[in-house]
């Protein structure tokens, strides 16, 4: 059998689960006032219903992961802060690896490469804008004055459009492009093989072998 | 078709609030009692005008305003409710087409597939939709005068002029297409020029592209409490203009690039395998 490595811990998975379904049903219900031809599915507001629903799931879970997993917490957010010269590296391998199967010329990479830190950067700063100009929104409708009520509107849209679109790449690239077959396992078993951590995660793989690793 | 259009003469209204109390009964509005409950207070306010402010079942009210130039005192009225605008901001940020331009140009509005976001709220210039809204569910349902076209209560439809301009007792308001009004707006501010009134000017002819509510005015429209040159916010412009199209076309160029991904990796990938396979054997 295969050698497995541990790659996300239980309470991870489950905040990415949580954390996914809730933003896919933000993702439909906002959806629905941003193409006109959907406009009339969102009548009588019950897709406004099912949105806030969702958006209390939404801040909720990390709110409930953080403090039981703050060791996860700290690396994870350094980790979405730390860029290098190497990221460009990736970058410049990236097209080569994603059209064409080949790896040749990719720097080697922590537990997260380059494209995945930063839709880890995206998710954390565009789940800040989304909750913040969301309650605002929720909270503050009847109050506020309608110029910040409009801008609230306007940056809620900006990182719908960002995240929005970075969220399609992301489950593209988790359940449909053909080369990723470890990373479906990775999030929903939490292991990766021994031998995709090491072409894959170089960094990372000796990092855990040296047993210096903290979960994530 | 040519647009219509009312024609407000704030110099013939004696503020009787006949347009209010018609609109109210042609639009069955007129269950509306005021109450702490439905959030309006019955309170002496010093005036005569009542109730004080718009609200979901009071799309018309007359403004009562006593203003002092020259030590003397002046008691001007003025007509409060939508000014059917060209350049519409609620239309603009309207998500559903609930809010939408009649074909004789001006807004009207179709309540069933209102989604109550609450955008025309803040997008219009003269604070004019107003909402039911419950706090936490969000639910909600905007309402505004519809220029009575509300379906099943279509007066223009039925060739009659609006409630309000049909109900005016001294000919303040009037109805009619846009043009003509126009004239006889400019007519009126003539007219009132040469008797004195120098600031005397017409409301609503150039404002946001041409507002389908025009108004005599004998002095400043500041002094009616209207907005000077209105504007639609920078907020919807940079929303509605340059986010959302930036946002269709980067929606859309990566759901083709993720497409033609899939294609070329595939086949790339299939290659591969087979020339494998074909070392192999």
């Amino acid at each position: 059998m295969q050698q497995e490595v541990e790659k996300y811990s239980k309470p991870t998975r489950i905040l990415h689960w949580v954390h996914l379904v809730s933003f896919c049903i933000l993702f439909l219900t906002g959806l629905v006032l941003f193409v006109p031809g959907l406009g009339v599915i969102a009548q009588d507001s019950w897709t406004r219903v099912i949105h806030r629903v969702a958006a209390v799931i939404f801040i909720l879970a990390p709110i409930i992961y953080v403090p039981m997993n703050w060791k996860a917490t700290l690396k994870g957010v350094k980790e979405a802060f730390s860029w290098s010269a190497a990221d460009i590296g990736w970058l410049k391998a990236a097209p080569r690896y994603y059209f064409l199967g080949d790896e040749t010329g990719m720097p080697p990479q922590g537990s997260m490469n380059t494209g995945q830190r930063l839709w880890w950067l995206i998710v954390l700063v565009s789940g800040v804008i989304f909750t913040i100009t969301g309650l605002v929104m929720w909270f503050a409708k009847t109050t506020a004055p309608a110029a910040v009520l409009q801008w609230m509107v306007f940056f809620h849209d900006v990182a719908f459009i960002v995240a929005g679109t970075m969220l399609l790449l992301h489950i593209y690239l988790g359940l449909l492009h053909p080369l990723m077959t470890e990373a479906w396992k990775a999030i929903y078993k939490g292991t990766v093989s021994v031998e995709y951590a090491k072409k894959h995660h170089a960094k990372w793989y000796e990092e855990v072998t040296r047993g210096k690793e903290v979960k994530s | 078709m040519a647009e219509k259009a009312i024609l407000y003469d704030a110099t013939r209204c004696t503020a009787c609030r006949g347009c209010q109390a018609a609109c109210k009964q042609w639009n069955e509005n007129d269950e509306f009692i005021p109450t702490v409950e439905n959030g309006v207070q019955s309170v002496n306010r010093g005036s005569y005008e009542n109730p004080p402010d718009l609200s979901p079942t009071t799309w018309l009210k007359m403004e009562f305003r006593e203003v002092t130039p020259d030590g003397k005192v002046r008691w001007l009225f003025n007509r409060r409710s939508c000014m059917h605008c060209t350049d519409a901001g609620c239309v603009k940020v309207c998500p559903s087409g609930a809010l939408y331009h009649h074909e004789l140009g001006f807004v009207a509005y179709d309540k069933d597939i209102c989604t109550g976001c609450g955008y025309c709220e803040d997008a219009c210039p003269f604070d004019v939709p107003r909402y039911e809204r419950n706090f936490v569910s969000g639910i909600a349902k905007m309402d505004k005068c519809t220029f009575c076209t509300t379906p099943g209560l279509d007066r223009i439809a039925g060739g009659w002029e609006p409630a309000c301009v049909k109900t005016c007792p001294p000919d303040a308001l009037q109805y009619g297409d846009r043009d003509q009004l126009v004239a006889e707006g400019k007519k009126r501010v003539e007219a009132l020029i040469a008797k004195g009134w120098t600031n005397a000017n017409l409301y609503g002819e150039k404002e946001l592209g041409g507002l389908h509510v025009m108004y005599v005015l004998d002095d400043h429209p500041a002094v009616y409490g209207l907005p000077v040159d209105p504007q639609i916010s920078a907020a919807t412009i940079a929303w509605q203009d340059v986010i959302q199209p930036i946002g269709w076309v980067v929606g859309g160029l990566t759901i083709l690039g993720l497409g033609f991904n899939y294609l070329v990796a595939r086949a790339n990938i299939n290659r591969e395998k087979e020339k494998k396979d074909a070392a192999r054997s």
